[in-house]
């Protein structure tokens, strides 16, 4: 097995290459290979992958990548990762952390809220994407059952939006706003808001959701 | 009850009130940039803040915000399912209900929550979509013939069976001045293949789903120009929806939008001005990188110019001059929030854009069932108050620009 980046970096660099640039093929024929070169499948995804979509949300927050730039990214990056991600719960490898993602109750848009676990997961989080819709029950019954550290809602009308509210407020009365952060986004939402609802931190686009997720865990 | 579903009280349908010829000539006016005699009005409301407005205010049961408010434009909607058909319900319960539409959408519509899901397409993969063939852009059921249709039908509300557009129109016009509308290519494309897989599809093989918008866009100009033929001497204007931004940015870049969408808006508001229609585009969310572009389309007007994705039309006026009017830009969850003071700076700042002519005035999207009838009721009289040309605002909320 080689333990040297700057090996890995010459060799299986275009994995780097084609998360980046959107290439589900390559990224998954390279990870086969690597795999069965016997290559730390944890750095396959430290090295390459995590690396690669980091420069995908610089490109998609500097307006070089748009969205579908962003998507592909994303599905090449999960090709890669249905190879890899067995392989690493074998390991008994962890995720960064664990995230419970929705939009939150009476909104049905999802969008947004699956840049955001593509994001995240590129970003080497476990993503439990609890759908659209979703009450704060669900949210609070996933955090107990999977032990997430954070939740994340989405919400793309100004109605829905106080669902964000409640929910917040459900997992305090739960008894487990300790145990979790909350991040909170979308197209109405707003840092002040994140801020008055006693969210953990507030993101203005997808890209910015592994940064925010780290600075919150930290 | 929903956002389209405004059917006209007249019975006589044979000319048009002075009031509404009033009405037209201040919107017109408006929008060749010079002063009439006042702000002209107007919105779109979810049927949800509809219902509540007349609780509130106490009004009778068919009370319309349009006649309530004798407001200044009314947008009218055709039948622009790319193929016509009755909806197919796949379930329904007294809560919900699933249908298949003639977009080929498998819509879930909660009758509790403002906005249906899109679950599903008929159009499941690229060969599909390049394969479709749409109905005749020129079907006379488009416009002649009530029926359902997915734009009216499944919305904020959800409605069978929608009026023939043409006695939409007709039912409108002795009251209001009358808009007919067309869809562009990426509010069909949503619609039709789910925005998620458009998105893809563009960034997998962009000149491949080039050619695909470029069909759809001949088909879309062929629909509007139809319209315009049957509405003629009807209608007063048009509206393009269309949305290709969101609250950063574009969705995809500004140089695949001029390459494929860009050509067809520009063609739209070429027919429309051949006809002497004055053209709104709407799209929403952060455009800024292409608002040069409906300069340069000559389009009038554009709307909604949502706050909450960084528009503000008194910068866009200072930045563009009178190059183009600004329909909109009301920040609704200013209006929702109910705070009067808050209100009124809101209201009172935006009526900076409307010096010189050049302003509709209008919430940044749509009036929400999030706001009061209360609230609506005293912004329409704020504007009614302040906006008489010449403009005078109070000297803290008057900026120069």
């Amino acid at each position: 097995m080689k333990d040297k980046p700057d090996d890995f970096m010459q060799d299986f660099k275009p994995l780097y290459e084609a998360v980046l640039n959107g290439d589900a093929n390559t990224a998954k024929a390279t990870t086969e290979t690597a795999l069965a070169a016997g290559v730390d499948p944890l750095k396959l995804v430290q090295e390459y992958m995590m690396p690669a979509m980091a420069e995908v949300g610089r490109r998609f927050e500097s307006n070089e990548y748009f969205v579908p730039e962003l998507l592909l990214a994303a599905r090449a990056m999960k090709g890669a990762l249905v190879l890899i991600r067995p392989l690493l719960i074998a390991s008994g490898a962890q995720p960064v952390a664990r995230v419970v993602l929705g939009t939150v109750k009476g909104d049905l848009h999802d969008i947004g809220k699956n840049l955001v676990a593509a994001m995240l997961e590129g970003g080497g989080y476990e993503v439990i994407d609890l759908g659209v819709n979703v009450t704060p029950e669900q949210f609070i019954a996933a955090v107990k059952e999977k032990g997430a550290n954070i939740v994340a809602m989405s919400a793309l009308l100004t109605t829905t939006m106080p669902s964000m509210k409640t929910t917040v407020e459900a997992i305090k009365l739960a008894g487990i706003r300790d145990q979790v952060k909350i991040l909170v986004g979308g197209a109405p939402v707003t840092q002040k808001y994140a801020d008055e609802i006693g969210a953990d931190g507030y993101s203005e686009s997808a890209a910015g959701i592994v940064a925010l997720a780290k600075q919150a865990l930290n | 009850m929903s956002m389209f579903d405004t059917f006209g009280n007249a019975t006589d349908t044979s000319g048009r009130k002075e009031n509404t010829l009033r009405k037209l000539h201040r919107l017109n006016t408006a929008l060749r940039h010079e002063e009439p005699d006042r702000v002209p009005v107007s919105d779109f409301f979810w049927g949800g803040f509809t219902r509540r407005w007349r609780q509130e205010l106490g009004l009778p049961a068919e009370t319309n915000p349009y006649y309530h408010y004798d407001l200044d434009l009314i947008v009218t909607v055709p039948n622009m399912d790319p193929w016509i058909r009755s909806f197919e319900t796949l379930s329904e319960t007294p809560e919900e209900v699933v249908v298949k539409t003639g977009y080929g959408t498998i819509m879930h519509k909660h009758f509790e929550f403002p906005m249906p899901e899109m679950r599903a397409w008929e159009l499941d993969t690229f060969d599909k979509l390049e394969h479709a063939e749409f109905d005749d852009p020129r079907d006379r059921r488009r416009f002649y013939e009530a029926g359902d249709n997915q734009i009216a039908g499944v919305g904020d509300g959800f409605e069978r069976n929608s009026p023939a557009w043409i006695d939409t129109v007709r039912s409108l016009r002795p009251d209001f001045p009358v808009y007919g509308s067309i869809g562009e290519v990426s509010e069909c494309l949503t619609r039709l293949i789910g925005q998620q897989n458009a998105m893809l599809w563009m960034g997998e093989e962009p000149e491949r789903m080039g050619a695909v918008i470029n069909r759809i866009g001949a088909h879309y100009l062929e629909c509007a120009k139809a319209e315009i033929d049957a509405g003629k001497g009807l209608i007063d204007g048009f509206v393009i929806w269309g949305d290709v931004a969101y609250k950063k940015g574009m969705f995809f870049s500004p140089r695949y939008w001029r390459e494929y969408f860009k050509p067809w808006v520009a063609q739209i508001t070429a027919y429309a001005h051949d006809h002497d229609l004055p053209v709104i585009y709407h799209g929403c969310g952060n455009c800024k990188s292409i608002f040069q572009d409906y300069i340069d389309m000559k389009v009038d007007g554009y709307n909604p110019l949502e706050v909450k994705a960084g528009m503000d039309c008194v910068e866009l006026r200072r930045q563009y001059g009178h190059g183009i009017s600004f329909c909109g830009n009301s920040d609704v969850q200013v209006w929702e929030s109910g705070d009067r003071a808050a209100i009124r700076r809101e209201v009172l700042r935006k009526l900076n854009a409307a010096k010189g002519g050049g302003y509709i005035f209008m919430s940044d999207h749509s009036v929400s069932s999030g706001v009061s009838g209360e609230t609506y009721d005293y912004i329409v009289k704020l504007v009614r108050e302040f906006g008489n040309y010449p403009i005078q605002l109070p000297p803290d909320m008057d900026e120069k620009l």
